[in-house]
């Protein structure tokens, strides 16, 4: 029972963040048509700037409210200064695009913070493991599952509740209509570029105390958020969620009982779900 | 279409990170210098390895010049980076033997890298001087004389930690090694040997390089109620699993060690890693006075304590100076090989000796513990045990010990 307990909140944890990543790759396709490569630098630059914050201000709440920001105008801008330019063009020009970003971005980190990983101690609240159901958990990971469903359920309200979100669904079904209906498209792909950065940004933050901040922590995460996008269908929030847990349970019940094949279930669900409902779980059918 | 595309462009992103962009440094020329050629690791996430390369050949480059060079003639180092690819290191290799016309190449970061390089030698007709790789098949199953190990391998790591343990109280051991030649040899090893002095494992499990949870493994090895865990994963991946069972705390329960014990580990992990037992290939803490000189001068020009490769580096290119001195020569390869078979030199933490019969170098092996001290900024490695190199060498072109 508390191997159960523990494998299942292992899971969560793993989850949060996968979701936190996942989240804004997919709405940057949905919106922008585009496979944003270097997503995963983002989330990396998050986790290093978050280590930048806590070094300076000696806190860890502070970058967890200051970086996600830093990282979305640093999206926003790369994007209304490159990827604008090339939406037109054929899909390969915009991933050769982001992925030429994704180098320059992580070798920039390497020149400022150097090779060696930085960690991030979490702050003195969250430190420690507490007793649950007869095992030791650490309360940064409690913490990671509820930061994880509780952005998600804003983002999801924000789709559904607000105008701006009902423009930004209306881009991502179509968005000549949506032009001729009045609404800005480059300043919505700007904002939700931004904003999907931030998510990154965000992730990275929280994920730093867990993994500490290291050169290559995004193309490892980026991997991961491809498959969880590809399960829980392109665009849908909730898509990222159910994929996020699919994989993150995979991961971890997979490494607990069959650790030579961990890797191997993942992407056996992967495609499972490419076969049977190639749109992914949450999807829609095209 | 929208979703196909979405594939289709994952597919071929996937296939250009594997790829990895190449860049060059090199330094200036000076008149007819002995160019000495790196093809090292300096970008992505092995790139500390090169780096700590760097460091010691920039220190050696300005102090061996400063004295007039080796034979009159000043040393001039030249690095490429591989990008921790071995076909890379092959090709960037080739480059600078055929168009830089270096005859010594070194600071190979994976062993990987280094046994592509090392089978393309005898062909080249130049040195591979080891002074990082540890894959006991370099001076074994795939020893060629033109490879020389100035530094310890992983088997005699794994062999002066087994050395500690065996007198130490712990008698339940887990083994945790990457899923790849390192670490599941470095485990069976460590198995092998924690058996034959009559103690137990109790289990063994190999998670894929690059795992960023190491939840699962966490709770495994609490279960199985090991006193000791040994550890056999490369920089990034200890410090994860470390602050992560440091977070669980089973670090409390289960005492982590590891096949090596690096300053770069220990500054990421920070004080979560105190109490961590394993060996160091070249623990900077060593008391002697060649090292306590040396380590001076190092932080004098870098600003940080040398770690594990930077020893090391530094050592072989000491070494490699007093061979060609004795040759009389910096281009007739046979010559040096000659004068390197049998030699001695005195290293930072010891006496060296190099095997004409393997080309392994013979030196000291340390067990040590990660200890608070107050005189350094973050904790250091504490030398627990020191063995002589007869008893941590392992057995003539094998790696098996006496």
């Amino acid at each position: 029972m508390a191997i159960f307990v523990e494998q299942l909140l292992n899971a969560l944890a793993l989850a949060g963040l996968l979701f936190l990543v996942s989240a804004g790759l997919s709405l940057v396709f949905g919106i922008l048509r585009v496979v944003n490569f270097a997503h995963g630098v983002f989330y990396m630059l998050g986790a290093y700037l978050g280590f930048t914050t806590v070094a300076v201000s000696g806190w860890f709440w502070p970058a967890l409210l200051v970086v996600p920001p830093v990282v979305g105008v640093v999206g926003a801008l790369l994007e209304a200064s490159t990827l604008r330019f090339i939406y037109r063009r054929p899909p390969i020009y915009q991933l050769l695009l982001t992925f030429g970003l994704a180098l320059i971005l992580e070798e920039s980190v390497r020149v400022l913070y150097g090779p060696t990983a930085k960690g991030i101690d979490p702050p003195p609240l969250l430190e420690g493991a507490i007793g649950i159901a007869g095992t030791l958990y650490p309360r940064y990971r409690l913490f990671l599952i509820v930061l994880s469903l509780a952005v998600g359920a804003a983002v999801w309200l924000f789709l559904q509740k607000t105008r701006s979100g009902l423009v930004i669904r209306a881009v991502a079904q179509n968005s000549e209509m949506a032009d001729c209906l009045g609404a800005d498209i480059a300043r919505v792909r700007t904002w939700v570029f931004g904003a999907a950065c931030a998510l990154a940004g965000l992730g990275g933050v929280a994920a730093a105390p867990m993994t500490t901040a290291y050169l290559g922590m995004g193309i490892g995460v980026i991997v991961d958020a491809f498959v969880v996008v590809v399960i829980g269908g392109l665009g849908s929030i909730p898509g990222s969620m159910a994929g996020s847990l699919i994989v993150g349970a995979a991961q971890t019940w997979g490494a607990y009982y069959l650790p030579e094949t961990a890797m191997v279930i993942m992407y056996a669900v992967m495609g499972a779900i490419l076969i049977f409902r190639p749109w992914g779980l949450f999807g829609e059918e095209e | 279409m929208r979703r196909r595309e979405f594939l289709k462009a994952g597919m071929v992103g996937g296939t250009a990170v594997a790829v990895g962009g190449p860049f060059v440094l090199r330094q200036a020329d000076a008149q007819n210098p002995i160019k000495i050629g790196l093809p090292t690791v300096l970008s992505g996430g092995n790139a500390q390895y090169g780096t700590q390369a760097k460091r010691a050949c920039q220190l050696f480059g300005k102090e061996v010049n400063a004295r007039g060079g080796i034979l009159g003639r000043p040393v001039e180092f030249i690095y490429e980076d591989t990008g921790a690819d071995p076909a890379t290191a092959v090709r960037k290799a080739q480059k600078l033997v055929e168009k830089d016309g270096v005859k010594i190449l070194t600071g190979t970061v994976l062993s990987s890298e280094a046994l592509a390089v090392s089978a393309k030698c005898p062909e080249w007709k130049v040195i591979l001087m080891s002074t990082i790789n540890g894959a006991g098949a370099l001076t074994a199953k795939s020893y060629n004389r033109y490879f020389f190990r100035v530094n310890t391998s992983g088997p005699m790591g794994a062999r002066a930690v087994s050395l500690y343990l065996a007198e130490a109280p712990m008698k339940r051991f887990f083994g945790l090694g990457s899923d790849y030649a390192w670490g599941r040899d470095s485990v069976a090893s460590f198995s092998a040997q924690i058996v034959a002095a009559k103690k137990e494992v109790v289990g063994r499990d190999y998670p894929p390089v690059g795992t960023k949870d190491f939840a699962s493994y966490i709770g495994k090895i609490r279960q199985s109620r090991a006193e000791g865990c040994y550890l056999v994963l490369p920089g990034q991946d200890a410090t994860i699993f470390l602050k992560q069972a440091h977070q669980f705390g089973l670090t409390r329960e289960v005492k982590p060690i590891m096949e090596i014990v690096e300053l770069e580990n220990i500054k990421a992990v920070g004080e979560a890693m105190v109490g961590t037992i394993g060996s160091s290939r070249y623990p900077f803490t060593v008391d002697t006075p060649k090292n306590r000189d040396f380590v001076k001068r190092f932080h004098a020009m870098h600003g940080v304590y040398p770690d594990m490769f930077d020893g090391e580096t530094y050592e072989g290119l000491e070494w490699l100076a007093q061979v060609m001195q004795k040759a009389g020569t910096a281009d007739d390869v046979e010559k040096i090989i000659a004068a390197w078979e049998d030699s001695s030199y005195e290293g930072l933490e010891g006496p060296f000796f190099m095997r004409k019969c393997d080309h392994q170098a013979v030196q000291p092996g340390f067990a040590v513990e990660v200890v608070k001290d107050p005189a350094y900024p973050h904790p250091v490695p504490k030398i627990l045990a020191t063995y002589p190199g007869d008893r941590v060498t392992p057995k003539c072109r094998t790696e098996e010990f006496v």
